[in-house]
Parts: C-alpha cells; structure tokens; sequence
C-alpha cells in the first residue's frame, strides 16, 4: 500500500495543515513506509475478537450531573493572542 | 559532585545537615554549571522555587513537616503547571502559561517537594531520541554525541547527571523506559490510571500515562506513594488503593516466578545487550526467583498496532491546536482556513505532522475497519497474551531496548526505523501494564537497561524486585565520568 501525492493532500485538507510543495515527496514517502509496516497488521487472526477501547476494558464514568459555577474566561483568555470583550476574534467569516 | 538519592537528601533534611534553601541552591549551581552541555531544561523556577525552600524551612525547623518537604525535583514539560509556561517542546506552545496545576503536580506540591523547573522532551512526547524538540536535542550525559533516548530525554539526562534528584516523565510507548536505559537509571511506568492525567497534555490518551525517573526504586517508591490515587478530574482513573510502596521493598522474592518471553530474546537483540541481561537474571536467580521461559505470540504486533492507535488518538488531541484561543498564531492569513493551516503549519514540527497525517489517514472514511478496527481488536489479542502470562508467572523480564544509546541523528530521517526503538517497551503501554526499567550493566561505556513487567497495580512488586537487584550490584551507581566534578 502506497500513498500518492494526492492523498497526503487531502489529508492534510482533513486536518487542517499544510506541508510544503517541496516536503511533500518526503512526507509521501514516509507516510508509505508508515503505512507499510501497519499492513503487517493483516496477517494477525482477529476472527471473533471484540476491539477493545480502553486497557482495562472499563467503561466511561460519568459524573453527577451537577451545575458548578465556575467562569473563569478572562483568566484562560490571558493565552489568547487576539481577544476582545470576553470574545475570541478570528479573521472575518462572512461577508 | 555527588549524585544524591531522594531518600539521602530526606536524611539530610530530617537530621538538619542541610537546609531546603542549601539544597535548592546547590541544584540550580548545578544546572548552571552543566546544563549547557545537556540541554535539558527548557524553562527554569528559580525565584519561586527559591521562596517556597524559605517557606519549607521555616516549617521544618517548627517540626512541621512532611517526607518530601523541601526537596528539589523537576519536572517533564508537559504537566500543566500554573503561571509556569508549559511548552511541551513545541513552538505551538512556547508561550503557553496554563492556568491551572495538572493533579500530579498539585499532589506534589501538597507534598511539600519543590519545582525546580520543566525539562525538555520531544515535542508533545512524540519521539524516542528527544531530537523531535523546538528548543534542540538533548544530550545524553555517558556521550554527548549520543541521544539520551525519548521522549522524557530532558528528565533522564538531568537525574542521570546529578543535576536533579528526581523527575516527573510520562510514558505513551516507552518514553520513561528508554530514556532511563539509555542514561543508565531506573524509570517507572505505573498501571494506565494509577496517576491521574488530568493538566498533562494528551498525545493517546488511551496509552498515557505518568512516572518517574530516578536513580534507585526506592527514591520512585517513596515519591510514588504522592503522586498515585483517583482522580475525579480524569475520566479514566482508577479507583484502587495506594499501597505503600516503600514497605514491600524487603520483601523476599525467593519463589517468585520469572517469565522470559521467547520472542523478547531473539535476533532484534544485540548479542552484548543479551549477554549483560543474562548475567542480570542471573542475580535475580541468585535472590531466589524461578526462571521459565514464556510466550506471548502476538506481541511482535505490538509496534504496527501502536502507531495505528497512538497516531489516530495523537489526530484527534492535536485537533484542538488552532491558534486561536491559545498557541501559536500568525498575523497574516487571509481567512479561517488560512489561519488554521498556517498557525499548525509553523507550530508544529515534522513529527508530530507525521503522526497527525498517519492518524487522519487510518481514521478516514473507508480505512477506519482496516486500520483502527484492526488495530484494536490485535490490542485485545496483545492485552490476553498478557492475562495467559500472568497466570503462570509473577514478572515478566526482557531487554527494554534493542542496543545502547545510538548517536543524535542517526535515525531521525527514518521514522520506521525510530519506531522500532520501543518494539519491547510498547506492549505493555497497550496492555496498560505497570513496567520499569533498570541499569543491569555497561556496554562499551553506555548503560544497558533491564525491563520488568508486572500485573495491573503491581507496582509494588516491579519495585520490590528492583529495590533487592539494586542492593545486589552498583549499576545504578555509577556516574557519567564528565559530571563528576563540583
């Protein structure tokens, strides 16, 4: 299994990154061999095995559904490099 | 200068040979003094490390005092730290000031141990050379050419050095284990929710956890018992005990039964690894222990299913990386989507493009039955090979890496080949298993480690086992030649 350059295109349009032109022949390479040494995967006998999620195959634990009042927006906006009025400002989106 | 053990600096502390203030100068003199060299320090706490020594000692000369109270330790870059930036080795990070203590952190400083300051790694603990880090490699202190190995290379140079007596790592595939192997100290992964994860920042969730890196199992049993226990804060942690670790250190292991899975000792080895690690089982014959050798057939998967579950669990964390309410972020784009590509683009190393590439690419539409089902489903075979194991035996034991510490830049243009450096450290990561690794002996002046394997929550017992090895042999005490001077 190979990957094209096309393919490492539309993954980085999944996940929102962007390589170079000139990294991309690098990045399609070793995403190959990456994907090639995953494929020895196949050979393994999965047949009625169940996937498992979680190392101690323990389920999610949820909490009491319980209202805590905790507002502390202007502390975490501190990291923001453009906020205003308790707002987070991102170029413009319409027009 | 003296490498001082945990438990010899609480001696110090508890008979007033030395005060909290003395010790926490004495390891800033040394981090100034040497840490050019090895580079493993990414930001400093210098002035607050500094008043809480004050603070310490006042409450030590009133008798007020705690096991830990004013002794030095640092911490992996990647526990939140509050007002301290937390930078997890990237540029998407470098200005990152949490707002908040991660819970090992405030457990530690309930504890009363001082934050000396934040070591580097690979950057969001991707790698096993610490070459992947924005602020440069670290150097490993046995061979300054050679990589203190990954991705808690930072804390492992600075303990191994002497320039720390302890330090917080976390382990995702191996990234405590092979950097203690390749520095020659002794590094712990506990049990997949023993420590809460709650502050340090994710890369697979499923897989992460934290640890430490010291010179003796006694120094991580006793630094162990503060920072372990449940965690409301994090949804995966487990409610169990907190034994004290440091009581069953004496215990007898004679009878125990050790397990050497066959698939461990074979070619992927170095023939002078194997040979030290034979003479270490040795000794563990000597102590009593019944050796027999094992089998855990699917184990050599371990490598292909790691990088198919970490990878997709590193695309989804990583996601959260836009710039825009922290992180990295470029004045110059043109729209939403330019500004995501580009803060990411730049903020972002290789590596980690690499991981979140590979990972987007196995959860696309059409790929997620054969690569994350698979994956998943091989984990469980991994986890069983485990269950069947420990029926028959106590502890298992095999090599925690293929060969000592390579040099820097040797293997960081082959990301296959990098990845096979964690093939004997990753399966008990899937397994959520608690494992550590040991020094068992020098090749060619490098440490060569020794990994135990134990149970869900036998910490205990990895250390145990360890603590009589280290009474046995000086493997553990033995410094790299060029820290030696005060």
């Amino acid at each position: 299994m190979t990957v094209k350059k096309s393919d490492i295109n539309h993954i980085c349009d999944l996940s929102k990154l962007r390589i170079d032109e000139n990294e991309i022949s690098t990045f399609t390479k070793q995403i190959s061999d990456i994907l090639n040494m995953i494929n020895e995967l196949e050979e393994a006998d999965t047949n009625e095995i169940k996937p498992m999620a979680h190392p101690m195959n323990m389920s999610q634990r949820l909490r009491k559904d319980e209202v805590i009042s905790n507002n502390d927006r202007d502390l975490f906006q501190e990291n923001a490099i453009d906020s205003e009025d308790g707002f987070y400002k991102v170029p413009k989106v319409i027009d | 200068m003296e490498r001082f053990t945990l438990k010899k600096l609480i001696h110090m502390i508890s008979q007033r040979e030395i005060s909290s203030a003395e010790l926490v100068s004495i390891y800033f003199q040394r981090i100034k003094k040497y840490d050019h060299f090895l580079n493993s320090f990414i930001t400093l706490n210098q002035e607050s490390a500094e008043e809480q020594s004050l603070i310490a000692d006042k409450k030590i000369q009133a008798g007020n005092y705690d096991l830990l109270t004013g002794i030095p330790y640092a911490s992996k870059d990647i526990f939140c730290t509050k007002g301290i930036k937390t930078t997890c080795a990237s540029k998407m990070l470098e200005n990152f000031v949490p707002p908040y203590d991660s819970t090992v952190i405030n457990q530690i400083k309930n504890s009363g141990a001082i934050l000396v300051g934040k070591t580097n790694m690979d950057e969001f603990a991707m790698g096993s050379s610490n070459e992947t880090s924005y602020f440069g490699p670290v150097y490993n202190p046995w061979d300054l050419e050679r990589s203190p190995g990954g991705s808690s290379g930072g804390s492992a140079a600075a303990v191994a050095s002497g320039i720390i007596p302890i330090a917080l790592g976390t382990d995702t595939g191996g990234s405590i284990r092979q950097p203690a192997a390749f520095t020659g100290i002794t590094g712990l992964k506990p049990t997949y929710g023993r420590c809460s994860r709650y502050g340090m920042i994710a890369f697979a969730s499923s897989l992460d956890q934290a640890g430490l890196l010291a010179l003796t199992a006694e120094d991580i049993a006793i630094f162990l018992e503060a920072m372990s226990g449940f965690d409301p804060l994090d949804s995966t942690s487990v409610e169990e005990p907190v034994p004290q670790y440091s009581d069953s250190l004496h215990n007898s292991i004679a009878g125990k039964t050790i397990g050497l899975p066959k698939e461990f000792f074979n070619n992927s080895l170095d023939t002078e690894s194997q040979r030290i690690l034979n003479q270490g089982i040795e000794i563990y014959e000597k102590l009593g222990a019944k050796i027999t050798e094992i089998s855990l057939p699917n184990v050599g998967y371990s490598v292909p299913t790691y990088y198919v579950v970490a990878s997709a669990e590193c695309s989804s964390n990583l996601a959260r990386y836009d710039g825009i309410r922290y992180g990295y972020r470029d004045d110059n784009t043109k729209d939403l989507d330019d500004l995501y590509r580009t803060n990411r683009q730049i903020g972002f190393g290789d590596e980690v493009k690499r991981r979140i590439m590979t990972g987007t690419y196995v959860l696309s539409a059409g790929y997620y039955d054969a690569y994350y089902l698979k994956a998943q489903k091989v984990r469980q075979l991994i986890s069983n090979d485990f269950e069947e194991a420990f029926k028959e035996v106590d502890l298992i034991i095999g090599p925690t890496t293929q060969s000592p510490a390579f040099n820097i830049g040797e293997k960081i243009d082959d990301p296959v080949s990098m990845y096979m450096n964690d093939i004997y450290t990753i399966s008990s990561n899937l397994a959520g298993l608690p494992a550590l690794s040991h020094p068992v002996g020098f090749f060619d002046k490098l440490p060569i480690g020794m990994q135990l394997i134990a149970p869900h929550f036998h910490e205990y017992q990895l250390l145990n086992f360890c603590h009589l090895f280290q009474q046995e042999t000086d493997f553990h005490l033995q410094q790299p030649q060029a820290f030696l001077d005060d």
